[in-house]
C-alpha cells in the first residue's frame, strides 16, 4: 500500500515517458469544468445551477425564510410548483422549477440538546460543515458523516445521504424526530410514536411531502478518528473485505477502471501516538486522467500499458497517507474537481459481484470512464424510501468528469445495477420511474398514500418528482 | 481556518454575513480547500484585475473549483456582489477599467 499522491505523480512520469512522440496533451491538468448550462447577465433574473452543472432553472420566486412559520406560510400561499433547496449538491433533478424556491440557507442552527440521550435538534438548513463544531460544543458528535460536508442536513436526509461502515446507517437512520411544514401550511411534529407514518415517510422524502424544517438526531459522545489512505489491489481487497471491515470502523475503496488497483481508505478510532502524514490531493483525479490519456491511444496495448504503469508506480512509491483528528475534521475531504455521478445500492452480499461486473463491462465495451469508482457499505434501516430499507447495502458509484458525456456510458452501466436489485441514490443520476421504483421498495404505496394526503394537488412535484411518483 | 476582516466584509448586512458564514467560508477560509482565501492578496491580485462583473459571473455560473452560486441558493445579485468584495478584499475594477 502506497501514498496516493506519490503514486499518481510516479504514474504520470511513467505515462509521459511512455507517450513520447504522441500528439496527446500528456502534461498539464486538463479542464474537467462542465459547460455551464445557463448563463448569467447582471441585472437579469438569477439562474440556479447545481454543483455538477447538469441541471439549471430560473425560479420566479426565491424565498429565504428564517423561521418555521415563515416556511409554512410560503407553502400555504404559493401557487405553481414549490421546491426546497439546500446546498444544491444533488446530481439528480430534485430541485429545478421555474416557479418557487424555498431556500433553507437561513433556517440554520442548533435548537436544543439532551445530554442524557445524546440527542440534538438542528434546523434543516444547517450545513454539514457547521454541524461538527456545533455538536462538539454540547458534548456530542454525529456517529458518521459523508466524505464531503457541503450538503445541508435537510438535503442529506431527503436523499438518504450516507458514508461507509458495516455497523453504521445513512444520515436518515439517525433521525429520531422531525418537524415537517406541509404544502397546506401546517407544521407537523413526528417521531416513532407521534405521527409515525409521516415520520417513516419524511425521514427520506426527496422533498415530496413539504419542507422538513428541523430534525432531532441520535448522536454520540465526541470521538477522534485516524484515516489511512493507500493503494491496493482491488481483487485482493474484495477477497479480504470482511476482515477489512472488521479492522476499520469505516472502510471503502475507489477502484480505478482499466487497472487492477484501487484507492483504499480505512478509518478507525484514533489511538495515542497516531500522527498525520502525507497529503490529501483533491486534484489527483486530474493527473490520473492525464496518465490514461497519455497511453490509451496506443493501438492494442493502451489498456495494458495503463495498468502496467499504475502497478509499477504502486510498487515504487512511498507510504500511506494518514489523517488523524476530531471525527468531523477527518470524515470530509475537499472536492474541487467537478464530476457527474450515478450511484445504486445493491444488497451487500452481491456488492462485490456487481462491482466486478461493472469493471469488466467498462473494459469490455471500452467505455470512456476512467474516473475512480467508489464502493462502500451501509447498515440497513427502516425509513420507507431509504436505499438501505430493510437490507444492508453496498453502494457503488460511477463517476464521469464534468466536461465529458455521462449519459451514454452511464446507460451501459445502469442495467447492471438493475440486475442486482439496485436502488438508485435519490440525489444522483438514474433513469428509473414510478413503476420500476415501486418494485424496489416494500413501503412504496404507503409513502404514496402519505404523499397524496399531504400534497393532493402535487404542489411539491417538479418534472423529475412527477416521474418518480407517477403523478 | 483563516478569517481576515476587511472594510468590504464590515459593510455586509446581517443577512449577507449569515449567508457568507453558511456558504463562502467553508472553502475560502481553509487553505486545504484549494480556494483562494479571504485576505490572501497574492491569490486575489490577478483575479481582482478581471473586474467585478467577471468575478460575479464566475461565482454565479461556476468556474473551475468554484461551485455555481457558491452553494448559496438564497443569495441575490446584491448579496453576491457584497460577498465577492469581502472575499477578494481588494478594490474590484468596473468594466471600463479592466486591465
Amino acid at each position: 500500500m502506497i501514498q496516493r499522491r506519490e503514486f499518481i505523480k510516479k504514474s504520470l512520469t511513467l505515462a509521459v515517458g511512455a507517450a513520447v512522440g504522441a500528439t496527446l496533451s500528456g502534461c498539464g491538468e486538463p479542464s474537467t469544468e462542465p459547460h455551464t448550462p445557463i448563463s448569467f447577465t447582471p441585472g437579469k433574473p438569477l439562474p440556479w445551477v447545481n454543483w455538477a452543472g447538469n441541471h439549471a432553472c430560473t425560479p420566479r420566486l426565491r424565498h429565504a425564510p428564517t423561521t418555521e412559520d415563515e416556511v409554512a406560510s410560503i407553502l400555504k400561499n404559493s401557487t405553481g410548483i414549490v421546491r426546497p433547496v439546500g446546498a444544491s449538491h444533488s446530481f439528480s433533478a430534485v430541485v429545478p422549477t421555474d416557479d418557487t424556491f424555498i431556500t433553507t440557507d437561513l433556517l440554520k442552527g442548533l435548537v436544543g440538546h439532551n445530554p442524557d440521550t445524546l440527542e440534538a435538534e438542528l434546523m434543516a438548513g444547517t450545513r454539514m460543515h457547521a454541524v461538527g463544531a456545533m455538536l462538539e460544543s454540547v458534548g456530542q458528535a454525529l456517529p458518521n458523516m459523508p466524505d464531503m460536508n457541503y450538503p445541508s442536513m435537510g438535503g442529506a436526509i431527503a436523499t438518504s445521504v450516507h458514508a461507509t461502515g458495516t455497523e453504521l446507517g445513512s444520515m436518515s437512520s439517525y433521525v429520531t424526530g422531525l418537524t415537517l411544514a406541509t404544502p397546506s401550511g401546517d407544521l407537523i411534529d413526528c417521531d416513532r410514536e407521534k405521527n409515525s407514518e409521516i415520520f417513516q415517510a419524511a425521514r427520506t422524502s426527496i422533498g415530496a411531502l413539504g419542507v422538513v424544517t428541523k430534525m432531532r438526531l441520535q448522536n454520540q459522545q465526541p470521538f477522534e478518528l485516524t484515516e489511512f489512505g493507500s493503494m491496493a489491489n482491488t481483487e485482493e481487497v474484495l477477497e479480504d473485505w470482511d476482515r477489512l471491515c472488521e479492522q476499520y470502523r469505516h472502510y471503502e475503496i475507489l477502484p480505478i477502471p482499466y487497472s487492477s488497483l484501487s484507492l483504499s481508505v480505512g478509518t478507525r478510532l484514533a489511538k495515542p501516538g497516531d500522527k498525520s502524514s502525507g497529503e490529501d490531493d483533491p486534484q489527483a483525479v486530474h493527473m490520473l486522467r492525464n496518465v490514461y490519456e497519455s497511453v490509451a491511444w496506443m493501438p492494442g496495448i493502451g489498456q495494458y500499458a495503463y495498468d502496467k504503469i499504475l502497478n509499477l508506480a504502486a510498487t515504487d512509491a512511498g507510504v500511506d497517507t494518514v489523517r488523524t483528528g476530531k471525527s468531523f475534521e477527518v470524515f470530509p475531504h475537499a472536492r474541487i474537481v467537478r464530476f457527474r455521478e450515478m450511484e445504486y445500492t445493491v444488497p451487500a452480499e452481491v456488492g462485490a459481484q456487481c462491482l466486478r461486473e461493472i469493471l469488466a463491462t467498462i473494459e469490455k465495451k471500452r467505455l470512456p470512464l476512467f474516473f475512480p469508482l467508489e464502493y462502500r457499505v451501509v447498515k440497513g434501516d427502516d425509513a420507507w424510501l431509504s436505499m438501505f430499507h430493510q437490507r444492508d447495502g453496498a453502494a457503488i458509484s460511477v463517476h464521469q468528469y464534468g466536461d465529458l458525456d455521462y449519459k451514454a456510458p452511464f446507460a451501459e452501466i445502469e442495467p447492471i445495477f438493475w440486475k442486482y436489485g439496485g436502488r438508485p441514490h435519490w440525489g444522483k443520476i438514474h433513469t428509473l420511474d414510478n413503476r420500476q421504483l415501486a418494485e424496489l421498495y416494500p413501503h412504496w404505496n404507503d409513502f404514496q398514500e402519505v404523499r397524496r394526503e399531504l400534497d393532493p394537488s402535487g404542489k411539491m412535484l417538479n418534472s423529475h418528482l412527477k416521474t418518480l411518483f407517477g403523478a | 481556518m483563516l478569517i481576515v476582516a476587511n472594510s468590504a466584509a464590515q459593510q455586509m448586512t446581517q443577512r449577507q454575513t449569515e449567508l457568507f458564514a453558511n456558504n463562502c467560508i467553508q472553502c475560502h477560509a481553509f487553505e486545504e480547500s484549494g480556494a483562494p482565501n479571504i485576505g490572501d492578496v497574492k491569490a486575489w491580485e490577478h483575479r481582482a484585475a478581471k473586474g467585478e462583473e467577471v468575478l460575479l459571473r464566475h461565482v454565479i455560473e461556476g468556474f473551475q473549483g468554484m461551485p455555481p452560486l457558491g452553494y448559496c441558493s438564497a443569495c441575490n445579485e446584491e448579496d453576491f456582489r457584497a460577498m465577492v468584495k469581502a472575499i477578494a478584499g481588494l478594490p474590484l475594477l468596473n468594466p471600463g477599467e479592466v486591465k
